[in-house]
């Protein structure tokens, strides 16, 4: 697991070695979630991680923007364990690795 | 709270409901008495306890009850089981019921999130259900009559993209919209007691799901049960329990290699398993 602070170190960590998750809030410095994703889209090709959007945003409009962007799921803050352990399972995003 | 107020505590437990209340919950359940102490307008959860033993019958004895019940719940919990009654036991008993609304019995559905998650995978499918959702607790059923869930409850096993079909935001809540509403009926009844006619009357139920509530009950208490959740099953119909509840019972027979999943008599193939 790695940390990024702001979008473009993120997209540099990608490039090394693409995760299979990435958890994403909408406002970051140098780059907010959206023109991440829409980078991490260019640059993943055919090994695109599962992305959570998790950010303060709770409007429904925010919500639905960050999905039909791609983000496989969405989790407003504040948010604990358990509901960040059911939304990973949701998406699958570690199905392929314990496989 | 002194020993033998607990042991008045499980009697109570025991004789109304069935609910094993074991000595490790001592200081649980006096911590969880405290609000209804003050609510009640008690000085403390001493007086309160005083009170009940002096009047054991009444509402204040079913509060409490209430209170030291588990009721801890979310959507699609164990997501698998959600995900075999999607894929296997719905379209089949669309199928069977040939148009007809396929009847669900949810016991022990809590606050709701269980019987709005079968509502949900019924609508994606386009099959027509009614369920039941019955509980002990008088406060879960007040809730899950609102359906409306905090922020932490309607993200635990729900996607932000079925939250958006199918809740609408309420100030810092989500509530179900009216579609999801109307497929599910909240009742109280107790399991322990042969589910009331005037909830029964409209045929009987093609599935039963009684997720971790048997775990919790006592022995004879947990018979007792399984007898009531046969009655309204379908002949071969399915009875689904938690993922670790076990039961010894010769009216139902475990699916192998289906955790929880149990079809009603012991004779031929079940109709939708």
């Amino acid at each position: 697991m790695s940390e990024a602070c702001d979008g473009i170190e993120g997209l540099e960590q990608c490039l090394q070695a693409m995760p299979d998750l990435v958890l994403l809030d909408w406002r970051m410095p140098t780059m907010d979630g959206m023109d991440f994703l829409a980078r991490l889209k260019e640059i993943s090709a055919d090994r695109m991680p599962k992305v959570l959007f998790c950010s303060m945003e709770s409007d429904p409009r925010r919500i639905a923007e960050a999905l039909a962007a791609g983000a496989d799921d969405y989790v407003m803050k504040p948010f604990d364990g358990d509901i960040l352990e059911s939304k990973i399972d949701e998406v699958g995003a570690l199905k392929a690795r314990v496989a | 709270m002194t020993p033998e107020d607990f042991d008045r505590l499980q009697a109570l437990m025991a004789s109304r409901a069935g609910f094993a209340l074991s000595p490790d919950r001592m200081q649980l359940a006096e911590h969880r008495l405290g609000p209804i102490a003050r609510r009640e307008g008690f000085h403390n959860v001493e007086a309160l306890l005083n009170t009940l033993w002096a009047r054991p019958i009444g509402s204040l004895g079913w509060s409490v009850i209430e209170t030291l019940l588990n009721t801890e719940t979310w959507f699609r919990r164990d997501r698998h089981v959600f995900d075999l009654y999607a894929s296997e036991l719905l379209p089949a008993l669309a199928q069977a019921r040939s148009g007809r609304p396929v009847r669900i019995w949810v016991a022990g559905g809590g606050s709701g999130q269980e019987a709005f998650s079968l509502a949900m995978a019924a609508l994606e499918q386009g099959v027509s259900v009614d369920i039941l959702s019955t509980d002990l607790s008088r406060r879960s059923l007040e809730k899950a009559g609102r359906a409306i869930y905090s922020g932490f409850e309607i993200q635990r096993g729900l996607s932000a993209r079925a939250m958006l079909r199918y809740f609408d935001p309420v100030e810092d809540q989500w509530q179900a919209r009216p579609a999801l509403r109307q497929i599910v009926q909240f009742e109280r009844a107790n399991l322990i007691d042969p589910l009331p006619h005037d909830l029964a009357n409209n045929g009987p139920f093609d599935l039963v799901f009684c997720r971790y509530v048997l775990g919790d009950m006592l022995p004879d208490a947990r018979n007792k049960v399984l007898e009531h959740l046969h009655g309204p099953l379908v002949d071969n119909g399915c009875l689904i329990l938690g993922v670790d509840d076990k039961i010894d019972s010769k009216s139902f027979r475990q699916v192998a290699g289906r955790a929880g999943l149990f079809v009603k008599g012991s004779g031929r193939h079940q109709r939708a398993a």
